[in-house]
């Protein structure tokens, strides 16, 4: 092998070399006489050390974890069943530290552009600028849903799916159990919500207990509503439809991170003939909510929920601030897709130029 | 030992599947045994790999671990009447991390990424030189250009999906369903799978009556 | 003080591990808060654990309905716990892995748990023959489309759907029912989960933002309490 060239990393925090190099003439795809190539560092002069071996055909290496104040040269020993052949020494040298990933500056823009459209129709709400927003069915539902518990004298279960609040999904579904809560405290019906995971029963006590107290019946509050049940999968769901056949609620909602559980819930709580709400952002669980409930919430309708439903001004305006993020997704796959059309099938090469520089743009690092 | 174990295992299986009949003692035993004991299982779980293993043992080396514990230990506050609200601290700390990791996440893995690969060629010199594969592969992205330009319609929150637009909802609502219909048909198979191999288990580690 | 610090750490993480994705000293933020969480949890187990504790020694001593199976749940905790916590029975000393071969721990977990854990697993193949039942019985047109859809990327991947079909001419080869469940799943299916996924991002970023800022604070409680 031959030409080892080392180079500093681009856009990182000054921690990682690259090298290079061109395979033996020995190293063929089939019959090929290398058997590995040996990767050897040099630190501060140091004795060379073997940090790594790469099957024939490998043409690069990244070395991670290296220090700023620190010198490197590195070789690689080509291995055959004959002798070790190895390369020229690279010449010591440092790594560098960025402070911008400008790699990603076609990234930050269009993330600004995003956030900065749902940031200003959040502010043209508050202003109060009226803004139009689509009736979403499964939310209208909402109303009824609790309303038809309070009328059959039943609770409601509200299982805000199997992951902690680290996942968007838990925080979506707790916001909701936030409006959800605050009808129910009104109303006066009974509500039911048995988590997997610690933290969202804490979460959960807090947001119910805001919303009793904003309803103005903070006495009617009690921790007993949610309570923890275990943080296994399965066992979760062996206690939930133990609960739902038992309890019998009238109304189920199924908001949040759901796996495979999600079609056991959906057909027990369909069998005890509760009215189901179920949403979640995980689409391969979402055909077996719509086979099984009432509504469901398809992935961004989840998110929108919790806004949708607390009827805000600035809450609605974020929802218009995402419309204009699909606006411009799809304009730019209407232009990208004409321009690539013409670039290719008919060889207008401004065409493909444009195709690609959009591509380049929405590469997503 | 063993004998029991495998006996113990299939009172449980089929105490689980005595639920599809109904509610039932032998159902109710599994169920509290399952919780019980996978409930000790995961704080066990928690404890030696969260707890002694990445803090534990790692406290001396990287003492921003700390930061962790100190949330933690915040969070237990929520047993203290007085002060229980500095439990929020941490919860704010969870909330905003996992709102900014996500954003920036999602933003690109499902925004830019899924954009980027819609821009395809409705027509190609490029593609096979057999007319069966270009005309497949014409009409494929046609239907994913469509089919995604036409769900985006379907999301609009603004605008009420009357006349035109409501056409173009309606489109998109049909290429949602037929995703929804491609899945679960997909799945199908491997869920009657579990099932066929819980069957396994009872009839053959269990009775033996098939090898 | 109660609403304030709790807003302002918020949006001080948010802010700080959006940034870090454009400044690589900062890139392991997102590993960090990861471990950070971790440790959280396990505290905040306390909490969890100790409520699972108190309904159950509450049903118990109120010989409230079913209170006999939460001594069954009770004892299986503390079981377990011992089990693990002390790692009893386990080959070497404490050092050793908590779930070594050999261990109490170990055997519970493969004689009990697993075969709890993979029964109620498998009732989804009762559940997706009724659910599929239903499917089929739903008179309207959304519901017909899932259906059909379904149906063919089923026949698909059995050898019915092969036998089926088997006599289509290579020239058509596309009407095979397996290729046609191969060019559905690629073209049909990936438009619609394309639309859902960047909706689903759209809607990510719309949900933090609104965390992040403060504009969607109800997780945290009310103001007097």
């Amino acid at each position: 092998m031959t030409s080892l060239i080392a180079s500093d990393h681009k856009y990182d925090d000054g921690d990682k070399i690259d090298l290079a190099w061109v395979p033996s003439i020995d190293d063929l795809p089939r019959d090929g006489l290398v058997t590995a190539y040996k990767i050897y560092r040099i630190t501060n002069d140091g004795a060379p050390v073997e940090i790594a071996e790469l099957t024939p055909g490998a043409n690069s290496f990244r070395d991670e974890d290296r220090e700023l104040d620190s010198t490197y040269s590195y070789y690689v020993a080509t291995m055959s069943d004959g002798p070790t052949v190895e390369s020229n020494r690279t010449a010591p040298m440092q790594t560098e530290r960025e402070w911008l990933n400008l790699d990603r500056k076609f990234m930050f823009l269009v993330a600004l552009i995003l956030g900065g459209a749902i940031i200003y129709f959040i502010e043209t709400a508050r202003r109060g600028k009226k803004l139009f927003v689509r009736r979403i069915a499964g939310l209208e539902a909402v109303d009824e849903a609790i309303g038809r518990a309070t009328e059959m004298g039943r609770p409601i279960l509200f299982i805000p799916g199997i992951h902690d609040m680290d996942d968007v999904q838990t925080l979506a579904a707790i916001t909701i159990l936030g409006r959800v809560a605050g009808q129910v405290a009104e109303y006066e019906t009974k509500i039911r919500m048995p988590v997997a995971r610690s933290l969202v029963m804490t979460a959960a006590r807090e947001t119910i207990k805001a919303a009793y107290q904003t309803a103005g019946h903070p006495d009617a509050y009690s921790d007993e509503m949610v309570n923890y049940v275990t943080d296994e999968q399965f066992g979760y769901v062996a206690a939930v439809d133990g609960i739902m056949v038992r309890e019998k609620p009238a109304t189920v909602f199924l908001l949040g991170a759901f796996f495979a559980e999600s079609l056991i819930l959906a057909e027990t709580g369909n069998s005890i003939g509760a009215i189901q709400i179920a949403g979640t952002a995980r689409p391969a669980q979402l055909p077996f909510f719509i086979a099984a409930c009432d509504f469901t919430l398809i992935g961004e309708e989840l998110f929108a929920a919790s806004a949708y439903l607390s009827g805000e001004p600035k809450q609605l305006g974020s929802l218009k601030g995402q419309d204009v993020g699909k606006m411009i997704a799809m304009i730019v796959i209407l232009i990208g897709v004409l321009a690539v059309t013409l670039g290719d099938g008919w060889g207008i090469q401004v065409m493909a130029d444009l195709a690609n520089t959009l591509k380049m743009i929405f590469s997503g690092s | 030992m063993e004998h029991f174990a495998l006996w113990l295992a299939a009172f449980l299986t089929l105490g689980i599947i005595s639920f599809l009949y109904k509610d039932n003692p032998w159902y109710k035993l599994s169920e509290a045994i399952f919780v019980g004991v996978s409930a000790g299982y995961w704080v066990v779980i928690l404890f030696w790999d969260n707890f002694y293993g990445k803090f534990w043992l790692n406290k001396g080396d990287d003492p921003t671990l700390w930061v962790g514990a100190i949330l933690g230990l915040l969070m237990i506050l929520r047993l203290a009447p007085k002060i229980g609200w500095i439990s929020r601290w941490p919860l704010a700390f969870i909330v905003g991390a996992t709102g900014g990791l996500w954003l920036m996440n999602y933003f690109s893995s499902n925004i830019m990424v899924q954009v980027q690969a819609t821009i395809l060629p409705l027509f190609s010199t490029g593609f096979g030189t057999g007319f069966d594969a270009s005309f497949g592969q014409i009409i494929g992205n046609l239907v994913i250009f469509v089919g995604t330009f036409t769900g985006l319609v379907y999301f609009f929150f603004s605008k009420e999906h009357t006349g035109a637009f409501g056409k173009t909802a309606r489109v998109g609502i049909f290429f949602i369903m037929i995703t929804f219909g491609a899945s679960f048909g997909y799945t199908v198979m491997s869920r009657m799978s579990l099932l066929i191999g819980r069957i396994d288990f009872l009839l053959g580690d269990w009775l033996g009556l098939i090898k | 003080m109660k609403r304030q610090v709790p807003l302002f750490i918020t949006f001080f993480v948010g802010t700080l591990l959006i940034l870090s994705v454009f400044i690589p000293p900062m890139e392991n933020l997102g590993e960090n808060f990861t471990l950070f969480f971790d440790i959280i949890a396990v505290f905040a187990f306390f909490l969890g654990g100790g409520n699972l504790l108190r309904v159950h020694f509450k049903k118990l001593s109120k010989k409230k309905r079913d209170w006999q199976y939460s001594i069954v749940t009770i004892c299986g905790f503390f079981f377990m716990l011992a089990a693990g916590l002390f790692k009893i029975g386990n080959p070497g000393d404490i050092a050793s892995s908590v779930t070594a071969e050999g261990s109490l721990f170990q055997t519970i977990y493969t004689n009990m748990f697993v075969p709890l854990g993979s029964t109620m697993y498998a009732l989804l193949g009762f559940f997706v023959a009724s659910a599929s039942y239903r499917a089929f019985r739903a008179k309207n047109r959304e519901a017909t489309i899932l259906l059909i859809a379904a149906f063919i990327i089923l026949l698909g991947r059995t050898p019915f759907g092969t036998m089926l079909t088997v006599w289509i001419p290579d020239s058509m080869s596309i009407a095979q029912i397996p290729n046609l469940a191969i060019w559905i799943m690629n073209s049909f299916n990936l438009a619609g989960q394309r639309a859902i996924l960047i909706g689903i991002g759209l809607g990510v970023v719309s949900m933090s933002l609104r965390l992040i800022l403060g504009v969607e604070r109800t997780y945290l409680g009310d103001d007097s309490a």
